[in-house]
This record gives C-alpha cells, structure tokens and sequence, in this order.
C-alpha cells in the first residue's frame, strides 16, 4: 500500500508540473472512450510503447510506476490528463514526450483507463433480469455458485464478481478453458488461472473410506477438500490409499454454444451487476475508530 | 462433459440438494462441543476455560509449534480466531480466512472491500455460518463451508458497529459500537432481520435522563463482546466512560448509563438491571472488560455470580440475576481515588484526583488495572486469572473552565507500569499467586484455562508461557518473535489438543510433539 501511495504521490506530483497546489486540467476530452478497438488497438501500443518502462498490463516495471495497481485504485486522472502526460512528457523524469500520432496517444489512454476498474464500472448491456434467470435455470450456475445467499457449495460466491473482474474476465471465464484474471485495477491476480482450480478429486482412505469433492488446497502432506456431501476435509497425504485429481475442473466453458446469443448477452449483463462499489476511502489511517481501548 | 464428470456432476447434484433440508443448529454455545472454539470466549460465559485436559502441567514442556499461518496484510492482530469443526475462522476487519486447524492450510479466503489493516476482535460461529462486521458498518454472515455471503445487513438507526466480535443469543446475532454513542443492537442469525437497539446513554424524558444535570447524555462506548446466561436471557455487556472524557463540570451527575455492566432482555434488548462501578467518570474507566459468568458458592449459598476485575482497580462479585453488588476488593496493590465501595458497591470518592492543567496523578492510570484483554476463570481451581497493571498516571487538562478541555494522560515516573498474572480467589477476589511477565508495561494479552490444570499466558513482547494453574509455576515458554495483543484459545482436532494464538500478523497453534507428529 504504502508503494501504491508513493506511486500515487508521484504521479500526481508530476501532472501538476510547474502549476504546483492547483488541480491539473482535465485535458481534451477523448474521443474513443468506451470503444472496445479502441482499447485493443491501445494494448497493442501500450506493448509496443510504454511496457518496458510501466510493465506489462501497466503493473509496474523496472523505470516506470505502476499505472494500476493490485487492488482497486483510481489514480483521479482524466483521459486528456493522460494524453497530456504522454504527448508532452513530464519534464525532469525518464517520461519523455512520445512521438504518437494523437489517435494513437488516445488509444493508449483509452486501454489504460480500461484497464482500471472492473465490470461494475462498465456493465454489459443486456436483459440482467432475464440474464438470473439464465443463471439459475438453463446456465445451472447456481448448482455450483452461491448469488445472493443461495446456490451451491462447490464454486466461488459470485456476489461480488462484477466487484472483483472486468467484463473481459468474465466472459473469458465463460467461454474459454485457459485464461487469465484481471481484477480490480488491473493487475494480474497472484492466483493460479481459473480453470486449474476447483479440481475435482477422488480420495480413497487407508480405511477405504471415499471422499469425493473440490481440491481447495494441498501440499506435500496434506489436503483440504470440499466434499460432495458438503462437509470441508482435511485428509493426511501419508494416511490415504489413493488419490486421484482430475486435470479440470467441472466449469464448463461453452456458454457462447450452450446458450444462444441473447441469452449470453443477457447473463453477461447480469453478472457483470452482481457486486458493492467499495465505499470511497476514509481519510487518514482509515477503518472506523475502534473505541478508546487506551 | 465426459462421463466420469457427469457422474461426479450428478454426485454434486444429490449432495446440494441435501442443503435443503431442514439445518439445526450445529453449535450450543452455553455448552459447545469441548474441541470447538465457536465464539469469542470460547462459550456464552465468559470463562474462556476449556475442558480439554491432553496437555496438563506435567506434560506441558513437551508442546510444541505445530504451524503459523501468516495473514499478509494484517496489523498487530487482536483477533481471537474461532474453531468449529477443525477449521480455523481467523479474521481482521472486513476479511476472513478459513484454514485447516491441524496444518494452518487455507480452505477458503473472504475479502470485502476496501482492504482494511485495522484490527477488529473475531467472529461468531452459529449454525454453519460465521458472522462478522465490516468497516462500512455491516454485519456479514458467511457460509462457513465456502465462504459464500448469506446475507448482510447495515447497522440500523445510525448506529456505527465497532470490531467486537459478534455474540450469538437466543438465535440474534448481537453486536455493538460507540457512535454515536454506545450501544448494542440485535439481528435475527438466520435472516439478518433487525431485532432492537439498546443505547447506552438516554434521551430526553428517559429513566437516567436525570443523571446528567441538565446536560446532553453522551459516551458509553460499547467495544466489547460481551456474555450471555442462556437460563436468565440476559445478556450482559459493559458501557464505556461518558464525554467529555476528561472533564466532569458540565455533566454534573452520575451520568448514567456509562461505565456500567448492564443486563439486557435477549428477546427485547431492554434494561433488565445494572450496576454503575464508577459513577460521573473523569479517567475513562470504561467497565467493558470481560463479564465472567459462574454459578459458585458465596458465603455458603450458592448463586449465580458475575464477576468482572474492572479497568477501575476494583473486581467485582455481583449476583448477575438481578445485580446486586456482593463484593468489591481493589485487586492492584495501589487504589487511590475511592476509599473503598459502599453496601451498594458505590465508590467512597476521595477528592482531588480530577485531571487538571497542572496534571493529576491517579492510581490505577486511565489504560487500567486491567483492560479489554480477557480474564479466565477455571471450575477447577475457582480461580479468577487475570492479567492487571500495577502504576499509576497523570491526566491533563489544559483549562480548568473550558469545557471538553482534556488531552490525555501519561504514566508516572515514580510508579510505571508493570504487569503481571494475578491468581484470584474468585468469590473473596485476593490473592493467591502472580507471575510478571518480564518487560511487560502496558496492558497485555488475554488469558486461557484448562481442565489439564494449566493457564495459557501470552505475553506482550511475545511470549507465550504456560504456568500451572494452582501454583503460578512456568512449565514451558516459546517466543514467537512479535507483540501479541489478543487472546489465546485452545481446539482439539483428531485426537491432538491445540492452543492457538495471534501474534503480530501470524498465528500461531500448538500442540504436544508425540501426538500427530
């Protein structure tokens, strides 16, 4: 946290430049926002262009802050701010002027601010109310994932999702079986991909007792598992007569098949609602006051 | 879907349609399963003693670390984890890890929304899910077996929740916080349906109104768990000081109801009793400190008593079913600010130890003889364990005519403070043994008891230290490398008896070496 605030601390240094204690301006206004090419396109420069110093995916590299950040974090810089930085540079650091073609500059700035945030900043369009309907019927979500307090066991609690993944995420999940996960800000999350999760596994107890569930965790000695019969294990490795860990898990990643188009768009829709803005940050230490327990 | 996965699909499918049915409650707090930690001390009581008895005072010198577990992001930890089951709850504000409490190896992870490293004090274990509260001022009930959110409800009537861990009566899930005044509120466990409020300071036209002179009734933080007599439904929770905290002109007057133990109708949240330790308060002698509930005889009659060693110096013996004052003995050698309590248990003030410009010292200092960390008491022994601060303070104020002109207090050079683990006679409330625990000043980590004979003492610089619960004699000591601030608990999965504790960012667990090696 404390790099994110020096990070944060710095950037904003800069953008004020020689107008010290004022607000920067807001900058030109852009005029791809919210166009999907235009953040591809964006990526594709951003890979070219700005990688070696910011990192891939804007997470911080060897010269360069961080763009995003691990968690969610909104830096408070307009698009025209960050077309600004890029065109001009900022004077007296490595950032120098990038010599662009504005629409290119603008497709930078278009994926960069794509990049921060999650779906619940940018919902799909789509009927969400026939999309959770989708989700508990004919898309059997719910057999495997809680919503809303109720659903099955065995997967993640999708309540806060939008909350947590970008729309880009979301749909990968859906529809393809080897995918990154891009969360809050951006960054890669230091989670192994979704589908070699989740696994399921077939225990047989030196006593021959058959466990069947979830894989949730294990090492070299132990595992924790979600059994079928919705109890948690914890099943010593030495103590087991067989175990067997299916290569992938149960999710199944053909709903752009298994659905028509309008129901797709519709669960999308949904899913990409499903979660809490998290409160604006309180100033100072944060948290509430604990009560005077000194 | 091959085959071998439609099968385990169609596994999957008989196994939650079995979530349908009927739950009861898996967990009976007034006397839960001796291997399950289900809340914050451990059963409704207050005791914070366990009826496991593998590691005994004999055996003691051969426990040994069984695992930590490292909660990235954390702060110093006050939380108490609570364990159902042999899986761990451990939690920090708006956040909590369920882990495997034989190896420390993570089930399941929740995290909401902003990250937070404050502290907070636990959770609460009841019917498969694990309550906790948020720092937007939520109370979140997590399926316990994955972590899912079965629901949540914001405090009610503008009420802001503190990080005391949740308590579970009468079906309610119970919590409580200190703005804007102290108070407790109510939700139903299953639903999250909001049940009542209590509020610690009353308004205008409202038995206690009177006590305050006039002025406008404030303060009575309500930071702490409190307990419950499932018999009586009472609940019994401990108020704060009043404000302004350091000067008492413009709130002349008892000011009630702050720093009081209170007894609340479980069903109805209202008044049923309570028991003032220092009325009109000028030090923030908050009687939040941990409400040990014991049936026991007094003076030949056996009753139902609560006891309390009060951040005030005084321990108190009160009858917790209608709350009358039975005994009250400074249980610090140095109470210089009452003359002893009256036949009501009212302190005999001596004048003179208001906080001034100058500075006033008063003995015990404002952080207390004792303070939220928690006392045990074992059926065994009938020993009340508690860990006190000896050394005084000095409160400042920096006007005598301004109100709310207060700014803290210091501890005194000629009197620092040291703390040590006092063995109390639990109905006469002196002295039996004490153990100081080497450097530690201020007010350190909570306490443990257990049928095996022993007293799990965790110790500020970190520490942690068995002693034998009838003599104060250390059996065995491990330092875990950081200050600890919460309190211990103790498990048993397996077969194999565990302690546990947070120190510093980790969790630590415990175990004798010979069993599950």
């Amino acid at each position: 946290m404390n790099r994110v605030l020096v990070v944060a601390g710095l950037l904003l240094t800069c953008m004020a430049g020689p107008i010290l204690a004022q607000r920067p301006e807001p900058g030109p206004a852009n005029p791809f926002r919210g166009k999907p090419e235009a953040v591809h396109e964006g990526e594709t420069l951003y890979a070219e262009r700005c990688t070696g110093c910011h990192g891939p995916n804007g997470t911080d590299g060897e010269i360069g802050p961080a763009l995003v950040s691990g968690e969610r974090a909104d830096f408070g810089t307009t698009d025209g701010q960050v077309f600004n930085t890029i065109k001009n540079g900022i004077p007296g650091t490595p950032m120098g002027p990038q010599k662009l073609a504005d629409d290119e500059i603008w497709k930078i700035a278009t994926y960069i601010r794509a990049l921060r945030g999650t779906a619940l900043d940018n919902p799909l369009p789509g009927d969400a109310a026939h999309g959770e309907q989708i989700f508990w019927g004919k898309g059997q979500c719910g057999t495997c994932h809680m919503m809303g307090g109720k659903g099955g066991l065995t997967a993640p609690d999708l309540n806060n999702i939008a909350g947590t993944r970008k729309a880009s995420t979301i749909i990968d999940a859906l529809t393809k079986a080897q995918h990154h996960e891009y969360g809050s800000g951006g960054a890669h999350l230091k989670s192994l991909p979704s589908m070699e999760s989740y696994l399921p596994v077939h225990v047989i107890a030196g006593d021959g007792k058959v466990v069947d569930g979830i894989l949730l965790n294990e090492d070299g000695y132990s595992l924790q598992v979600m059994g079928n019969d919705q109890h948690l294990y914890s099943l010593d490795r030495a103590r087991m007569r067989s175990v067997v860990v299916q290569p992938k898990s149960l999710m199944p990643t053909d709903y752009d098949k298994r659905l028509t188009p309008e129901e797709f768009k519709d669960l999308l829709a949904f899913l990409t609602r499903q979660g809490t803005k998290p409160p604006p940050p309180t100033p100072g230490r944060g948290g509430p006051p604990r009560g005077d327990d000194q | 879907m091959n085959f071998r996965n439609a099968i385990f699909a169609g596994l999957l499918l008989v196994g939650i349609s079995s979530l349908t049915t009927a739950q009861v409650p898996t967990t009976d707090h007034p006397n839960p399963d001796p291997k399950d930690w289900p809340t914050y001390a451990g059963t409704d009581s207050g005791q914070r003693h366990s009826p496991l008895k593998q590691v005994t005072a004999a055996n003691a010198n051969r426990l040994q670390a069984k695992w930590v577990y490292h909660m990235d992001g954390a702060n110093g930890m006050e939380q108490v984890p609570v364990v159902v089951n042999g899986v761990m709850y451990i939690s920090q504000f708006n956040r909590v890890d369920a882990v495997d409490a034989r190896t420390g190896s993570v089930f399941w992870k929740y995290k909401r929304p902003p990250a937070s490293g404050t502290p907070q004090r636990g959770t609460a274990y009841y019917n498969d899910k694990v309550y906790m509260v948020t720092t937007d001022s939520h109370l979140v009930a997590l399926d316990a077996r994955n972590g899912g959110v079965r629901w949540e409800a914001k405090s009610e009537g503008g009420y802001f929740l503190a990080g005391g861990a949740p308590l579970i009566a009468d079906g309610k899930v119970i919590v409580s916080g200190n703005r804007p005044d102290g108070f407790v509120q109510a939700f139903d466990a299953e639903t999250g349906k909001y049940a009542w409020t209590w509020s610690a300071v009353p308004k205008p036209g409202e038995p206690g109104y009177e006590t305050w002179g006039g002025a406008k009734p404030q303060g009575g933080p309500m930071w702490m768990t409190g307990s419950y007599d499932a018999d009586l439904n009472l609940l019994y929770y401990g108020t704060g000081q009043p404000n302004p905290q350091w000067t008492g002109f413009e709130r002349p007057g008892d000011n009630l109801y702050t720093d009081c133990i209170v007894a609340l109708n479980a069903d109805t949240g209202k008044l049923v009793w309570y028991f003032q330790n220092t009325p009109h308060d000028v030090h923030d002698w908050d009687s939040t400190e941990t409400m040990v509930l014991v049936d026991a005889p007094f003076k030949g009659q056996t009753r139902k008593l609560l006891l309390q060693a009060n951040r005030n110096g005084y321990y108190y013996v009160l009858d917790r079913s209608n709350g009358q004052f039975l005994l009250g003995t400074p249980f610090v050698s140095k109470v210089d600010w009452a003359d002893g309590l009256d036949s009501k248990g009212r302190p005999i003030v001596i004048p003179g130890h208001e906080p001034s410009v100058r500075g006033t010292e008063t003995c015990p200092s404002t952080a207390g003889a004792t303070n939220w960390p928690a006392p045990a008491y074992s059926p065994d022994t009938k020993y009340f364990y508690v860990t006190v601060a000896e050394g005084c303070g000095i409160n400042f104020i920096t006007s005598s005519t301004a109100p709310d002109a207060g700014t803290g207090y210091i501890e005194t050079a000629n009197a620092p403070w040291q703390a040590y683990v006092r063995a109390l006679d639990a109905t006469t409330g002196k002295k039996i043994w004490e153990y100081k625990p080497v450097r530690s000043n201020h007010y350190g980590p909570g306490l443990l008891s257990t049928a095996g004979g022993i007293v799990f003492v965790p110790e500020q610089f970190g520490q942690v230290t068995v002693l034998d619960a009838k003599s104060g004699k250390p059996v065995w000591h491990f330092n875990t490398g950081d200050l600890i601030t919460a309190s211990p608990i103790t498990y048993s999965v397996d077969g194999q008896q565990f302690f546990a504790i947070a120190s510093g960012t980790n969790v630590f667990a415990f175990g004798l070496q010979e069993v599950n090696p």
